[in-house]
C-alpha cells in the first residue's frame, strides 16, 4: 500500500536524522539534503511493502547510504578511496584545523567511502557489527576488519595533530 | 586530552544548516520513479547496472491470476495468456550458445552481457567492486570463454548501454549530469570504440538541452544518432492519482509525456538539430521512422514515416483506455508496445500488443505481471518476461507459427543481460544464488541463445 500521509509523516520525522548521517558520511550539508531526497525517494518507492513489513527507518537509513556509495562509485571509476582526495585536507592539514570538528570531517573525508560508512553506523547510528552488515550489505567480518582500519586511520590522523588524541569509547562487538 | 569519536560526531552535527527541500519534491520523485520503473525508462537517476529491473510484488502472489474473475477487460483483437505456453525445447526450438552466472548480486556489483556484436562476439563487462575500482570490457568469444579486453573507457564510471554493436566500431550510451543538479538533469554522450585501431573516443553535444529522463540514442537509417528529450511532462491530476482499494496509487490512464526528436552527428559535436517532431516513444525498422505521440501514459496516434520519400501514414492503435505505454519497438514490420493497464482487485492489466506498420492488431500477449516486450530475430519472434509466480520466466512467441514457447521458469532481480543481438540471437534471465532477503534470489544468470527456425 502506498499511504502517502503516513509517509509524508515518517519522512517528516526522520529526515532530520537522515540528514546528520548524511552529513558525516559526505561532509557537505547540501550533498547530504540531496543524499536524503534520494533516499526518500527510494523509501516511498519501497513504501507499500515496508509497512507491511515494518523496519521502516532501517531501510531509509539502508537508502540513504546506499545514495551515498552509488553517488561515489558513480563520480569516478577511476577515484582511489585510499587516495587521499586533493579536494579535502590532508593529514597536514588536519594538524592545522582550528577545530576538533573541522578536525574529525577531514579525517573522515580521508576515509575510503565503505569505511566511513562503517564508522557513521557503528559509531554516530550505535548500530551493532551484524546490523551494520545487513545495511551494507557484506559480512560481519567485513565490517569489523573496515571498521578497525578506519579507526586506525582516524587515530593515527588525531595523533599527528595538535588537538589530541582520539578515543572510540565503548561499543558492543 | 583525548577526544570520544561518538562525542565528536555529534558534536559536528549538532547545530545543521536549515534544509530549504520540502517533500512535495521527494513525493513528486517517488511517483515518476514508481511509473518510470515500470517503464524502464533510463534517466540520470537510473538503477546502476546490476540493479533490480522491476518491482518484487508478484513474488507475494503465488497463485496463477484470473483476469476474468478480477474484471480485467480484454483486449481488442487476438489475445494469448502466457500460461497457455508451451515449454521451449533446447536443440529443438533454440540452442544455448553461453551463460555466464553471478552469484551474489545483493552484495556488490558482478559481470554482465551488454549485447553481441554482429560477429557474433559477447559485450562483456566486469562492473566496479568494492575491490575492483575500474569497470572494463572485453570482447569474449562465446563459444570457447576466450576474451579479449579493451582499453580503459572514457567516463567516470556512470551507468552504460550499448547501442550499436558493429564488427567495425562498439558504440556505448552513458547519460552525464550537467551543472549543478546532480540527480535528474543529464545528457547523453556515446563513447565510440574503434575495433581497427582499438581505441576509444567520446562524442559529446553541448547544444542538445538537458533533460531528465532522455531516451535512449537509437542510430537511424542516415547514421546519425537520435534522442527524444522532455518537453511536456504528462500531469498529475489536481488532487494527486486516485487510490485503489489496495491503497496502492493508481497509476494507469496517465497523461503521457511528449518528447522533443533530436539527432545529432556521430564525429561532429556542433552539429545537433531538433527535428522539429513531437513523439512519445520512437524507433527505426529498415528506412522506416514510426512514432507515438505521446509516452509513459496514453500513447495517442501512431505515426509511420518513410525517410527515403518521406510519405507519411498515421494509425489509431486501440490500445486500452487505461493503458500506459511503457515500451517500444519495430522490426519487421511490427510494432510492439509494452504496456500497463491498470490493476483490478488486485490482478494487473499488463498487455504487450503487436500491431502491423498499416495498423492492423496482429497479437496481444495480456496477463498478471508481464513487461519488456521486444522484437527479436528481425521482427519474426517476440520476447517478453513474466514475473508472477505461477508464470515467472521468459517467453518467446513466433508470429508465423502463432506459437508462444516459454524458455525459463525463474527471471533474474538484476539486469544481468541487455543489449543489442544479431541474426537470431536473444538473451534472457535466469534466478541464481541463494535466496535473499529482499528480491527473490541474490545472483542472477544470463543466457545467450539463437532461435533455431
Amino acid at each position: 500500500m502506498r499511504d502517502e500521509a503516513a509517509f509524508v509523516e515518517f519522512a517528516q520525522a526522520s529526515r532530520d536524522r537522515l540528514r546528520r548521517t548524511a552529513y558525516l558520511l559526505c561532509g557537505d550539508w547540501d550533498q547530504a539534503s540531496d543524499l536524503v531526497q534520494e533516499g526518500l525517494v527510494r523509501v516511498y518507492v519501497r513504501w507499500p511493502r515496508l509497512v507491511r513489513h515494518g523496519g521502516e527507518l532501517a531501510y531509509a537509513r539502508k537508502a540513504v547510504v546506499s545514495a551515498f556509495l552509488d553517488h561515489k562509485r558513480r563520480r569516478s571509476s577511476t577515484e582511489r578511496p585510499q587516495e587521499t582526495d586533493p579536494t579535502t585536507a590532508s593529514g597536514e592539514d588536519v594538524a592545522t584545523a582550528v577545530t576538533t570538528r573541522a578536525a574529525l570531517m577531514s579525517a573522515l573525508a580521508d576515509l575510503p567511502p565503505r569505511q566511513r560508512a562503517c564508522v557513521v553506523l557503528r559509531y554516530f547510528e550505535d548500530l551493532s557489527v551484524a546490523d551494520t552488515a545487513a545495511l551494507l550489505g557484506c559480512t560481519e567480518g567485513t565490517v569489523k576488519s573496515q571498521t578497525s582500519r578506519a579507526l586506525f586511520s582516524l587515530r593515527s590522523m588525531f595523533e599527528d595533530s595538535p588537538i589530541g588524541e582520539l578515543s572510540e569509547g565503548a561499543v558492543s562487538w | 586530552m583525548v577526544n570520544e569519536l561518538r562525542e565528536l560526531m555529534h558534536e559536528a552535527t549538532d547545530r545543521p544548516p536549515r534544509d530549504h527541500d520540502d517533500l512535495s519534491a521527494v513525493l513528486s520523485g517517488g511517483r515518476r520513479r514508481v511509473r518510470v520503473r515500470r517503464a524502464a525508462v533510463v534517466g540520470g537517476t537510473a538503477l546502476a547496472a546490476g540493479a533490480i529491473s522491476l518491482g518484487s510484488y508478484a513474488w507475494l502472489n503465488p497463485a496463477p491470476a484470473d483476469l476474468a474473475a478480477a474484471g480485467v477487460p480484454r483486449a481488442e483483437g487476438p489475445v494469448i495468456r502466457v500460461a497457455g505456453a508451451q515449454p521451449a525445447v533446447e536443440g529443438e526450438d533454440y540452442r544455448e550458445l553461453t551463460s555466464y552466472a553471478n552469484e551474489d548480486l545483493d552484495t556488490d556489483n558482478g559481470e554482465y552481457f551488454d549485447g553481441v556484436t554482429d560477429d557474433g562476439l559477447v559485450l562483456f563487462r566486469e562492473g566496479q567492486t568494492a575491490e575492483r575500482m575500474v569497470e572494463r570490457y572485453a570482447l569474449m568469444d562465446p563459444a570457447t570463454g576466450e576474451k579479449w579486453w579493451l582499453p580503459e573507457r572514457p567516463g567516470d564510471g556512470e551507468q552504460s548501454w550499448a547501442i550499436e554493436l558493429g564488427s567495425e566500431r562498439l558504440v556505448i550510451m552513458r547519460l552525464v549530469t550537467v551543472g549543478s543538479s546532480t540527480l535528474m538533469e543529464t545528457r547523453p554522450v556515446l563513447d565510440v570504440y574503434d575495433r581497427t585501431t582499438g581505441t576509444w573516443r567520446t562524442i559529446t553535444w553541448p547544444g542538445l538541452p538537458a533533460s531528465d529522463f532522455p531516451s535512449f540514442v537509437q542510430i537511424g537509417p542516415d547514421g546519425r544518432a537520435y534522442v527524444a528529450v522532455m518537453a511536456d511532462r504528462g500531469d498529475i491530476p489536481e488532487g494527486g492519482r486516485p487510490t485503489l482499494p489496495s491503497g496502492e496509487v493508481d497509476e494507469s490512464d496517465a497523461e503521457g509525456d511528449v518528447r522533443a526528436l533530436w539527432s545529432m552527428s556521430l564525429t561532429d559535436p556542433d552539429d545537433v538539430r531538433d527535428e522539429g517532431v513531437r513523439v512519445g516513444s520512437f524507433a527505426f525498422d529498415g528506412d522506416d521512422m514510426v512514432w507515438t505521440d505521446s509516452t509513459n501514459g496514453a500513447a495517442g496516434m501512431v505515426h509511420v514515416r518513410d525517410l527515403t520519400t518521406g510519405e507519411e501514414s498515421s494509425f489509431d492503435p486501440r490500445l486500452g483506455e487505461r493503458c500506459n505505454l511503457l515500451g517500444f519497438d519495430a522490426a519487421g514490420g511490427r510494432i510492439a508496445m509494452t504496456q500497463y493497464c491498470g490493476t483490478y482487485d488486485g490482478v494487473r492489466d499488463d498487455r504487450v500488443q503487436v500491431v502491423t506498420k498499416d495498423g492492423e492488431q496482429v497479437v496481444t500477449l495480456q496477463d498478471d505481471g508481464i513487461d519488456a516486450g521486444d522484437l527479436v530475430a528481425g521482427g519474426d519472434y517476440l520476447t517478453l518476461t513474466s514475473y508472477a509466480r505461477a508464470t515467472v520466466g521468459t517467453y518467446l512467441y513466433d508470429f508465423d507459427e502463432r506459437q508462444l514457447l516459454r524458455l525459463s521458469d525463474s527471471r533474474s532481480a538484476f539486469t544481468v543481460g541487455q543489449g543489442p543481438t544479431p541474426g537470431d540471437q536473444l538473451m534472457w534471465t535466469t534466478a541464481s544464488g541463494a535466496l535473499s532477503r529482499t528480491f527473490g534470489n541474490a545472483g542472477g544468470e544470463v543466457h545467450l541463445g539463437e532461435i533455431i527456425r
